[in-house]
């Protein structure tokens, strides 16, 4: 992932080899530029990892890499650098991802691109790569995962391959650093140009079709006498690829030199060419674009039946298959999905408690007083002690605290469940049901990395390759209920639901009303995704396409490494960023004075009368707004806030310090001098619920949708609906009582 | 605290009354929005456009077939022609209005944008095919030359629309209309569809709900009295003379067949192996070339091996990988059964 790009690179030295020095990250100059090219999912970012050393995260999922990663390291005492280019099934400029590995590879002039190859799935990946040396003479081919390949009784005859494909043929397995070192040797001398190539290109569309793309071709050679497929162009020019039609009519095709260099004549002759070619399209067959894919798939499966051998060793049991029968059989499938989920959330709350409790006392209780006897000591006035330790350092401690451990837990297993494929399989059992409201299967996945963190969820929703499937993803991600909430949620279950029932039922009904709530976030998605799939994104284009790949035994102690580092630590990272000035924030709104009160005391009398009419109050309004960053300290701000306005003066420490207290029985008593009924309970479980994304998620969403528009869209929905619920709610609740 | 009863019903009504503002499309913000621009110019501009239409058909307008056209009154119809007369669009000549150079220059522009857009509607979004062309009448008057352009490189830069008709280019080329007439047409000759009138709505509506679209091939049979009777397998169609005339199709070389009645994958049991021989032309855009990237091409087998808990979507082995594809792809997917030839051992 590109994020991360910005981290520093921990692990270098591991797997070090003589004439491999690993350099990390984006280094200023390089004499040998490599990109990496592939279809998704065939081990494109462990070869990238193997070459550079660098944890990129390499789930077993489709589509991971959606920005091009870089890296960089030593071979034979020249700078490499590598491009990770996003995988796609072919080259023809359907999607962003297309046009990003295509234009690198068309117009960023690698000197070398590395195709990496299934060798389980050969035809589908020769398509890709044929059309990668219809562009380029430079390139080399690795043949991943002949180990899988061998176990399904599938041989490939490399060096047949490299005959027929006229290109460097290395067969390995990149998770196990096999062929590395000769895949490098191979690409480095066909850098330096001690090797060349006689790449394979394709020929024979119907007679016609010929006649005009050798036309076409005739033209382009006559005014880019350097480019070398000038058949290709034609081909591209005919398609109307857009990016192929601007490098022409500019000249950068031909690397022509500076506009101003470049002859008039020759400007004339390519609007000439870009014309000519626009005429020539209207007396293509209407199926132009279909027969295209046919030769090269035609041509992929004459190349793969020569240099593959299928069916060796008939496998005695077929694991896939029959691990697949389990996970998607109309008996045990849903059972299983629901058990797996329950233990991974079972695992993530249980085991975060004592950790979380560890630096809660750590940062909290114990670092916290300690600086500020620290500062006492060096004398710091007491606003500046205010605003920088109560103000700024206990909000970011509190969210280390709240949030880390929880993400540090669920986010490998997630991901340990991805790298095996069975997240693929949950996408494929759930489909029908995601459908039925306008969506993507794979919002499945995201919906539950949302149970983790939102923001991670939306970045997760990367792997919808469908635009209109995605944007739903991203604006209902929000009704997951995130880590940051659980806490909330059990908090005030606890306190206010299980003190309405007999003791031994309470931590019962209190787990039940917490479940009921994440389940009815569940329902409000499903809802929310059928009704703006049928209004606002009714025009949105639709494009299915799910690939189920093998299982692959996880590498947990990678995952953990990765996860970690790509998940967990960039998640924090942001939390903190966006902790830091809220933190501020809460402080000075509880100390600035106007007139004879706080700004915060003004802004809770000033809420009040809203909140009370949809069942909250003005202090939970007034935390909502200033714990945007962060859900975390929803519940701290409220308590400080209850302090600062009722006039409890026997706990807290003062305006501006949020606080927990270690017992419920003296939070509920708190909050219920501030005014709290089981109303006011039921209707922040509701809030917490139903309310904007934390900031963190709504800049990653504005990231990830580059929409001021739908970013709105996503941070008011939740809101608006949270505030009509609560209120109707309260409402009904006041007419039956 | 205001009384609770009170406070519901004022809820309830504001929701409803913001639902009836802003609904899309049926709430009244949206309708007045239209109504707003149903102005003078769209008027101009539909008048425009159907003088050009008429002279590209070969047939000429008259103040008649305006107001007919336009569903005014020839008293109008002839104030709009006396505007349009005004600013240089049009000219009267004897045989009624011609266009100048100017108008025939924004006409094009006008068709351009309409086809664009139809275009657009049938390869990027989900928009049903029968809503096409109304909502095509509506942008053709509302977007701007260089919008159409970006539209169109966007698309990347589409010769016909999804009905068949060329798009003019944007310096004002316009593309041979393909075909003849499905009347023209001898019989016992196998034609392919390349062109459906859309216009009048109903027939255009009435032949596609029959399964009559573009790519389609059928055989022409004969002559019942003034209609012509056409088949492709067990399908067969009566068509009358003015639904005929709406169909320009392509005669194919003699020996071509009309289509058949193929199964499609949504028809193959777990483990068969098939052959896909089609994939619709319904299946349009990035739809179409995510199965065309995926190894789903003419000649590709396919099997399908694992159905998910709902049956949609099943998994299908596609050249070595197993994807999946729900019911309305597969739908698409046309393919021929391989007769029981073993198909794993292919060395």
């Amino acid at each position: 992932m590109s994020d991360l790009s910005s981290g520093s690179c921990g692990g270098c030295s591991q797997h070090r080899t003589e004439s491999l020095v690993r350099l990390g990250l984006n280094p200023d100059k390089w004499d040998i530029l490599i990109a990496l090219a592939g279809n998704p999912n065939v081990g494109k970012s462990t070869v990238f990892n193997a070459l550079t050393g660098l944890r990129q995260h390499t789930g077993n999922w489709p589509g991971k890499t959606i920005v091009r990663a870089e890296g960089a390291f030593a071979h034979q005492e020249k700078r490499v650098k590598l491009v990770d280019l996003p995988g796609t099934y072919s080259l023809q400029a359907g999607s962003m991802d297309e046009e990003v590995a295509r234009d690198f590879i068309l117009f960023g002039r690698p000197d070398v691109t590395i195709v990496v190859v299934d060798a389980t799935r050969l035809e589908r990946n020769l398509n890709l790569t044929l059309q990668i040396l219809d562009i380029s003479d430079q390139v080399v081919v690795y043949l991943n995962l002949i180990d899988e390949a061998r176990r399904k009784g599938i041989a490939i005859d490399a060096n047949q391959l490299e005959r027929e494909l006229g290109v460097p043929v290395v067969s390995g397995v990149a998770r196990d650093n096999v062929g590395v070192e000769e895949l490098l040797d191979r690409a480095h001398g066909l850098a330096v140009g001690k090797t060349s190539t006689t790449p394979y290109r394709l020929q024979g569309y119907s007679d016609d079709v010929e006649k005009t793309v050798a036309s076409l071709a005739q033209s382009v050679k006559s005014i880019f006498p350097n480019v070398p497929n000038t058949r290709w162009v034609a081909l591209r020019l005919l398609n109307a690829d857009e990016a192929v039609v601007e490098s022409v009519r500019t000249g950068d095709l031909g690397q022509l030199g500076e506009e101003s260099d470049r002859p008039a004549v020759l400007t004339n002759q390519r609007t000439q060419l870009v014309d000519s070619a626009r005429r020539m399209r209207w007396d293509l067959p209407t199926d132009f674009h279909d027969r295209i894919s046919e030769r090269l798939y035609d041509a992929a499966q004459k190349i793969a039946d020569k240099v593959q051998m299928r069916g060796l060793s008939k496998a005695r049991f077929d694991f896939d298959r029959a691990l697949d029968g389990v996970l998607t059989s109309r008996l045990f499938g849903f059972p299983l999905m629901l058990a797996i989920l329950a233990v991974v959330f079972w695992i993530t709350i249980e085991g975060a408690n004592g950790p979380s409790g560890f630096l809660a006392t750590l940062l909290i209780d114990n670092a916290h007083p300690w600086l500020r006897n620290l500062a006492d000591t060096v004398g710091l006035p007491w606003w500046l002690s205010g605003f920088a330790l109560d103000g700024v350092y206990l909000a970011t401690a509190w969210v280390v605290a709240v949030m880390l451990p929880p993400m540090a837990i669920f986010f490998p297993i997630f991901t340990l469940l991805e790298d095996f494929g069975y997240l693929p399989r949950v996408a494929f059992n759930l489909d029908a049901l995601f459908r039925a409201a306008g969506s993507h299967g794979k919002q499945a996945l995201t919906m539950c990395m949302g149970f983790g963190c939102n923001a991670a969820g939306v970045v997760a929703t990367r792997v919808i390759d469908s635009p209109r499937e995605r944007l739903i993803a991203i604006i209902t991600n929000n009704f997951s209920l995130c880590n940051g909430r659980w806490p909330t949620q059990i908090l005030i279950a606890t306190i206010f639901i299980g003190a309405v029932v007999p003791a031994h039922l309470s931590g019962i009904v209190s787990a039940g009303a917490v479940v009921g709530i994440a389940v009815l976030g569940i329902v409000v998605m499903f809802g929310t995704s059928w009704l703006l799939s049928r209004t606002l994104l009714r025009g949105e284009a639709t494009s299915f396409s799910l690939e189920l790949p093998p299982y692959r035994p996880p590498r947990i102690l990678q995952t953990l490494y990765t996860s970690v580092i790509d998940r967990t630590l960039i998640v924090l990272w942001r939390a903190v960023i966006f902790a830091v000035p809220a933190g501020a924030v809460i402080w000075l709104a509880s100390n600035l004075n106007i007139g004879d009160a706080s700004f915060a005391e003004h802004m809770v009398s000033w809420l009040n009368p809203f909140g009370v009419l949809i069942g909250l109050n003005g202090v939970i309004l007034l935390a909502y707004v200033l714990a945007i960053p962060a859900n975390e300290i929803v519940i701290p701000t409220v308590l400080m806030l209850t302090v600062l306005t009722a006039d409890v003066s026997s706990v807290g420490s003062g305006a501006g310090i949020m606080f927990e207290l270690d017992n419920n029985d003296a939070t509920g008593e708190l909050l219920r001098s501030g005014g709290w009924t089981l109303l006011t309970a039921v209707n922040l479980m509701l809030f917490s619920l139903l309310h904007n994304p934390c900031s963190t998620t709504i800049y990653t969403i504005y990231k990830e949708t580059q929409s001021a528009k739908w970013t709105t869209v996503a941070t008011l929905l939740p809101v608006v609906l949270g505030v009509a619920i609560c209120f109707i709610v309260t409402q009904v609740w006041r007419l039956a009582v | 605290m205001p009384e609770p009863r009170f406070a519901l019903v004022l809820f309830v009504t504001v929701v409803v009354l913001l639902a009836l503002l802003l609904w899309p499309k049926t709430g009244l913000v949206p309708r007045l929005y239209r109504l707003s621009r149903f102005g003078q110019r769209v008027r101009l501009e539909d008048a425009l456009k159907h003088v050009f239409m008429c002279q590209q058909s070969g047939q000429t307008s008259s103040l008649q077939s305006l107001a007919g056209q336009l569903e005014v009154s020839t008293g109008q119809a002839a104030s709009f022609l006396s505007r349009l007369t005004e600013m240089g669009l049009v000219q009267m000549e004897g045989d009624g209005p011609k266009l100048t150079q100017e108008g025939a220059q924004t006409a094009v522009r006008i068709v351009r944008t309409h086809r664009l857009w139809e275009r657009y509607l049938a390869d990027r979004t989900g928009v049903p095919p029968v809503e096409w062309h109304d909502e095509a009448e509506r942008m053709e008057h509302s977007l701007s030359a260089e919008q159409t352009d970006q539209l169109e490189a966007r698309l990347g830069h589409p010769a016909w629309d999804p009905h068949g008709d060329p798009i003019p280019s944007s310096a004002g080329e316009i593309p041979p209309v393909p075909g003849i007439e499905i009347l023209a047409v001898k019989p016992g000759r196998t034609v392919e569809i390349v062109h459906l009138e859309d216009e009048p709505r109903e027939i255009y509506d009435a032949l596609l709900a029959d399964g009559l679209v573009l790519g389609v091939r059928v055989e022409v049979v004969g002559r019942r009295g003034r209609a012509v009777y056409v088949r492709a397998g067990s399908r067969e169609w009566t068509l009358d003379p003015v639904t005929a005339r709406n169909i320009s199709v392509r005669q194919l070389p003699i020996g071509e067949l009309p289509d058949l009645d193929r199964p499609t994958l949504l028809e193959v049991r777990q483990g068969e192996t098939v052959r896909v021989v089609e994939i619709s032309r319904a299946c349009q855009g990035p739809q179409r070339r995510r199965l065309l990237d995926l190894g789903v091409v003419i000649g590709t087998e396919i099997t399908p091996e694992l159905m998910s808990v709902a049956k949609d979507p099943v998994a299908y082995r596609i050249r070595g990988a197993l994807i999946a594809l729900r019911k309305q792809q597969a739908a698409w997917i046309s393919v021929q059964r391989l007769n029981g030839r073993d198909m794993v051992e292919v060395a």
